[in-house]
């Protein structure tokens, strides 16, 4: 509050002074509220080493960033620079929401789309323009309790491997008198329910395209058994990521899949001995996957200033500014980029190598009706009000008529 | 003579302020803020559930008319028949089970007993929380296994088995339900309240001196004493729970597989989820017109009674 009003009062003064000292305000959304976090790192030095160009920042609740971009494009009056998740960039670009700005990306010195990884940089591109730059890139991997390993007779130097490696470790660090679960993941009607499953379709040999496979059916039986076992609870289906995440720190679930962003939150709640691990394969396959998160810098049409918010992506982009991402858990999306000694190095190395299998979501300007279908599948399948079969079946009926008119 | 005209012509002014342009303006100002911030929303959500709309053009005037098909899309949708009558099951158990409720503790308050005033004042919390806060509380006491509820009915031998309240599909508009009724009802008390606090006391005393039982007093002279404040908490609690949203968002997003989906998050999700904003518009047209209807009888019935 004092910040602002003194910002207010800054304002007020350079708006009497001279025309020669008019400052450009580029207006940015985002959803980093940790001060740990590059963003606000990055912000706070970006303002004072920078004269004629100022970042005035609004913090936006996750859940609600994407609303909020909708609400202000509706009424046409948009902020000059915001980050958006990255499977719902192609949305905003389709609908003509986003500022194309591939010109300025093939002048600009600092950014390189060589630099970055495939699949980040994938995720910014709609129809050959481009339309933003990833910000940092995030996966998800197996999080698990090592004292309830040793207390159920498991070697925590040996997570499960493989899914049936995954299974029966489930199956043995499940406890009723003891309240435990062996896994929680989230399986919520939501992105994130789709974010967490894609990388069990991957590693099962199965496509988005071709969801009546035998690959498919294995994956989300894979899901199925787990919670009809009792390995999981019946409430994942309920649970975001971070009421998953929330149940391993509890203690009431021995394993869950989630991401780098819950490490700090987990390194400072968790009082027992966590690991992370891979997220394991499946069995004779052998495929390494995983799902790619993370924000994108994008420029709403119709903003103000695109030059100076595209100084500000650039400022963001650099070694500068990214080396802080492990703060929070995130990892740059430039190959080039590296964090000098990562806190909780070992977390770091899993993640880091997780990021190698990160497939992204989409990108498809549909991509919320994909991700839908895919949520009903899920919840039909876990409810057992459809059999995994029809559940995908159902799913691939909605899904092929979109993917017909815009593949993948 | 033009100190007469003078004089009249001041009255004629004076006599104008008096009467009419103060009722112009009284009438100006409420039917401008009206227009502006009632009729507007209303009219702009009407105009796009015939148009196709997209994030390109919301912000313009040239989004395309598409007659009924924003309506077709919904109805053909699979989901629809699922989501009106999780609304109407919705809807018809909030405001039966909140008026019910409401009435059996307004008629309890009305007895004199310790600390009455202050229990009354203890339930009325629950209506002053913020409805996104009463979501996760109930979620929290409802969770199969670590949750509260389930806790206390093992205890109390009520239950056998775990009760899967927000994790299976035949329950979980049943939970949203309990926890709605929860939160609504400390208004419907309060308004009923109220109402029985206005009825004469010399009434039932008459009463009681013919003979008349308890049971004959309520019947004969609480309920129809009552009848214009039970119009008006029907009205308005079929009203609020039309718009129940936050508490809902809060427990389920409407799942498990659209269980305890409702027009609101129907509405919502189309909208802000799947860039539907056509669909999502129709979605609040077709509820705007039930609820207009019980605003106009609600609106009505206080006429009759102030004219009666």
């Amino acid at each position: 509050m004092n910040h602002k009003l003194l910002s207010a009062a800054a304002m007020a003064v350079l708006a009497g002074a001279p025309a020669a000292n008019a400052q450009t305000v580029v207006d940015l959304w985002h959803v980093f509220n940790l001060e740990t976090d590059m963003m606000q790192i990055g912000v706070a030095a970006f303002n004072e080493s920078h004269q004629d160009v100022q970042i005035e920042q609004r913090v936006v609740p996750f859940a609600q960033l994407r609303e909020e971009l909708i609400r202000a494009v509706a009424v046409g009056d948009v902020p000059d620079l915001v980050v958006i998740d990255n499977p719902v960039l192609a949305s905003f670009a389709a609908q003509g929401a986003l500022e194309p700005i591939g010109d300025m990306v093939a002048a600009s010195e600092v950014i390189d789309p060589e630099a970055y990884f495939a699949g980040p940089w994938s995720t910014v591109v709609f129809d050959g323009e481009v339309y933003g730059v990833p910000r940092a890139s995030n996966t998800l991997a197996l999080y698990f309790n090592a004292d309830l390993f040793r207390e159920a007779g498991l070697d925590p130097n040996n997570p499960p491997q493989t899914w049936s490696e995954l299974l029966a470790a489930a199956e043995a660090l499940t406890n009723a008198d003891t309240s435990v679960f062996g896994i929680a993941f989230s399986a919520i009607q939501s992105e994130e329910s789709t974010f967490q499953w894609l990388p069990f379709l991957y590693q099962a040999g199965g496509s988005l395209e071709d969801l009546r496979s035998p690959e498919a059916a294995a994956a989300l039986q894979l899901w199925v058994d787990l919670v009809q076992n009792g390995y999981a609870s019946r409430d994942v289906i309920n649970m975001r990521q971070y009421e998953g995440t929330n149940t391993l720190i509890a203690g009431n679930a021995a394993m869950a899949i989630s991401g780098p962003w819950e490490l700090p939150r987990i390194a400072a709640e968790a009082a027992f001995d966590w690991e992370v691990a891979l997220l394991p394969v499946r069995d004779d396959v052998g495929i390494r996957a995983s799902a790619l998160g993370g924000f994108n810098w994008a420029i709403p049409a119709g903003a103000e200033d695109a030059e100076a918010a595209f100084q500000v992506i650039e400022y963001m982009s650099t070694q500068d500014t990214l080396q802080y991402a492990w703060g929070t858990g995130r990892i740059p999306s430039r190959r080039d980029v590296s964090i000098p000694q990562p806190e909780l190095p070992l977390a770091y190395l899993v993640f880091a190598e997780q990021m190698e299998s990160a497939t992204a979501r989409g990108p498809h300007p549909e991509w919320p009706a994909i991700s839908r279908a895919i949520q009903t599948a899920i919840q039909q399948a876990l409810t057992g009000t459809a059999s995994v079969e029809d559940a995908l079946a159902q799913a691939a009926d909605a899904i092929e008529p979109i993917l017909a008119e815009q593949p993948l | 003579m033009t100190l007469m005209t003078a004089h009249a012509g001041r009255r004629r002014w004076r006599r104008f302020i008096d009467g009419r342009v103060p009722m112009i303006v009284l009438i100006a100002v409420p039917v401008a803020y009206l227009a502006l911030f009632v009729g507007f929303p209303i009219v702009y959500n009407l105009v796009m559930s015939f148009q196709d709309v997209n994030l390109g053009n919301i912000a313009t005037w040239s989004r395309p008319f598409v007659g009924l098909d924003n309506y077709e899309r919904l109805v053909d949708d699979p989901i629809f028949p699922l989501v009106l009558r999780n609304s109407i099951i919705f809807l018809v158990g909030n405001v039966v089970l909140q008026f019910t409720l409401g009435l059996g503790l307004a008629l309890l308050f009305t007895l004199r007993f310790p600390a009455a005033a202050y229990l009354r004042g203890l339930v009325l919390a629950g209506w002053m929380l913020p409805p996104l806060v009463i979501g996760a509380l109930w979620k929290w006491m409802l969770a199969s296994e670590f949750g509260v509820v389930n806790e206390v009915g093992r205890q109390l031998g009520l239950m056998g088995e775990t009760v899967y309240w927000l994790s299976d599909p035949a329950l979980s508009l049943i939970a949203v339900t309990i926890a709605n009724v929860w939160f609504g009802l400390p208004f419907n008390m309060i308004l009923l309240s109220a109402g029985l606090a206005g009825i004469p006391k010399d009434i039932y005393e008459a009463a009681a001196l013919d003979g008349a039982r308890p049971v004959q007093s309520f019947r004969y002279i609480t309920l129809p004493l009552l009848k214009p404040t039970i119009f008006a908490v029907i009205a308005l609690s079929t009203i609020y729970t039309m718009r129940a949203f936050d508490l809902l968002w809060a427990m389920t997003r409407g799942g498990p597989v659209d269980s305890s989906n409702v027009f609101p998050l129907w509405s919502y999700i189309l909208s802000f989820q799947l860039f539907e904003f056509g669909p999502g518009a129709a979605v609040a047209t077709m509820m705007f017109v039930v609820v207009f209807a019980v605003a106009l009888v609600y609106v009505r019935s206080i006429r009759h009674e102030a004219q009666a």
